[in-house]
């Protein structure tokens, strides 16, 4: 019991399979420590969703199943659960995509985040109030339909929604996915402040190794279903491996696909 | 010149008014799309089924008028309640089309039912609202418009402002557009799917009730029921599937235009156009404007 005073969220060696033959993960654990925001990390496929949905309980309408290890979060081991009940405890998954409500206004997106609650109306409008304290590009744009409004404000209005449901552990999946580097930085900056004055936890895919290490506070790297590396934030991006196979450094400088290329044809030739 | 003007004037008042019939079914089905992207197939034996348990009570139990209705009102949502749990939740993530499929099967089940249980003779149902005109109106307008069709448009539109009110102002009604947008999306915040399910289907399971009460006055209650919703086919088409405004409209156009062509070019044909000609119409619609309407239309960013 200990543990779960540190930790909100302790996922152990769990295994997932999707229609019963297709294994996607092999072996994950990790663990999130209360308020802290922790990165995980890794290329297309390597398992960051499947992760995050065994978590929120959303495989299940994926026909993927949790076949060996455990889930538990504050206190609640994780077997049964449906996504909704999962709100109820406090955890929201900002699914990859942004998938708003295309036909709703901002405003409607945002309150439907509170669906789980049971709040006033006047509640519900100062909750409202306090969200766009820190979303302010979304106030001005409360009474557009959201599928016409841009990627980096989709992204931000299933954020907001998210936060509507109070949770207290957030799973936010690609958030910067296809997003300027401008706004990569912007919605980083909103994740950073609600983790800091909302207190919430946040576990983070990203494929964005760089800018997600810099702004997490521990960080794993899985690869085809497999957790290789793990450490605080600071320790992965100096780590040597991290830098040459995660950011594009090796210690000879930049490095990139090419220039592997050039080296390889080089080589060949002096053979 | 001033009479075919009056004739002319009753034909299309009547179209409209009937149209409202075709309305009150397609309502059902707007429903029931909007929440499961679906086109419920079974809401033909849905009104049938409704309307003949109604029939039943009052006629086989002798249980009043009211209680009757409220009964089978009651029947509906226990009929929604056995669709979520026995046919929606089992395929879940199963794709539309397999939904689709399903709808058709359980159409043939509620068919079944309502016949095992209730006989096959057809069902005289007195509403106590004639189907003839009003005499108020044929002596001071002289139009004569049926009081059925009145009562039938009256009680379309209480339904429509009922439904937008809902929709629009309701937790529950945001929930439902945010499901019909994006059901994963809604479920992953908290909206739980086997409520707004419930919910639509009872409701379509009503409005097919009152649809029901409706065509049965007119036509008597009987298996023909559930083909004559099918007239609601063209009024979607019209309308939009997804719009509850595009389907009193296309309702109206599709009764109005129907009565009309009927009149006036039927003739030539032979008469008995309006059986195909919504059909017609409908085509075109295809063609030149697929999402109908009022429909939600497909909303893409570039």
């Amino acid at each position: 019991m200990s543990d779960n005073s540190v930790n909100i969220l302790d996922i152990k060696n769990i295994e997932v399979m999707y229609d019963n033959v297709i294994l996607a993960l092999h072996d994950v654990s990790l663990k999130v420590p209360k308020g802290k925001v922790v990165a995980l990390l890794g290329a297309n496929g390597a398992g960051k969703s499947t992760t995050l949905k065994a978590v929120s309980t959303m495989l299940a309408s994926e026909r993927g199943k949790v076949t060996k290890g455990s889930i538990d979060y504050d206190g609640n081991l994780i077997e049964k659960q449906n996504p909704s009940q999962m709100v109820g405890l406090g955890m929201v998954q900002v699914l990859e995509g942004r998938r708003c409500f295309g036909h709703l206004t901002v405003e409607e997106n945002i309150i439907s985040g509170a669906y789980s609650r049971k709040l006033s109306k006047g509640d519900i409008d100062q909750e409202l109030e306090k969200i766009y304290t820190y979303f302010l590009r979304l106030k001005e744009r409360r009474k557009s339909q959201a599928a016409f409004t841009s990627g980096g404000e989709q992204q931000m209005i299933a954020v907001a929604r998210a936060m509507m449901a109070k949770p207290k552990m957030l799973l936010l999946d690609e958030p910067t996915m296809g997003l300027a580097p401008q706004l990569v930085a912007e919605i980083f900056n909103i994740v950073k402040e609600l983790n800091q004055k909302e207190g919430v936890s946040i576990l983070l895919a990203e494929q964005n190794t760089n800018i997600a290490l810099k702004n997490s506070d521990y960080g794993y790297i899985i690869e085809t279903g497999k957790v290789m590396l793990e450490g605080t934030a600071q320790s992965l991006l100096n780590n040597d491996k991290v830098k040459e196979l995660y950011l594009g450094i090796s210690k000879k400088g930049r490095k990139n696909f090419r220039d592997v290329l050039k080296e390889e044809s080089l080589n060949k030739k002096i053979n | 010149m001033a009479n075919e003007l009056l004739f002319f004037m009753e034909v299309l008042v009547g179209g409209l008014l009937a149209g409202t019939m075709y309305s009150l079914v397609a309502l059902g089905f707007v429903l029931i799309f909007k929440a499961s992207a679906t086109f419920n197939f079974s809401q033909g034996a849905m009104v049938f089924f409704s309307v003949l348990a109604f029939c039943g009570f009052m006629q086989d139990f002798n249980i009043p008028f009211v209680l009757a209705f409220i009964l089978a009102a009651f029947l509906m949502v226990v009929v929604g309640l056995c669709t979520e749990r026995l046919v929606l939740r089992p395929l879940m993530n199963a794709s539309e089309d397999t939904v689709l499929m399903a709808t058709i099967g359980l159409g043939y089940v509620l068919e079944g039912l309502a016949q095992a249980a209730w006989g096959v003779e057809v069902r005289r149902l007195d509403l106590g609202i004639g189907d003839f005109p009003v005499p108020w109106i044929a002596d001071n307008l002289k139009l004569f418009i049926s009081a059925l069709d009145i009562t039938a448009g009256l009680v379309a539109a209480i339904m429509i402002i009922g439904l937008f009110l809902l929709f629009k102002y309701t937790k529950i009604g945001l929930g439902l557009r945010a499901v019909a947008d994006d059901a994963g999306a809604a479920s992953s915040i908290g909206i739980p799917l086997k409520h707004i399910m419930l919910l639509v289907w009872s409701a379509a399971g009503v409005v097919a009730l009152v649809a029901g009460c409706m065509w049965g006055a007119r036509a008597g209650v009987q298996f023909a029921l559930v083909d004559l919703a099918l007239k609601a086919l063209p009024v979607l088409i019209i309308g939009g599937f997804s719009s509850i405004p595009g389907a009193i409209i296309g309702g109206l156009i599709i009764g109005a235009v129907e009565k009309i062509l009927e009149v006036y070019i039927g003739p030539f044909f032979g008469g008995a156009i309006e059986g195909w000609a919504p059909y017609v119409l409908a085509i075109f619609f295809l063609l030149y404007r697929p999402e109908g309407l009022f429909g939600e239309k497909i909303i893409r960013r570039v």
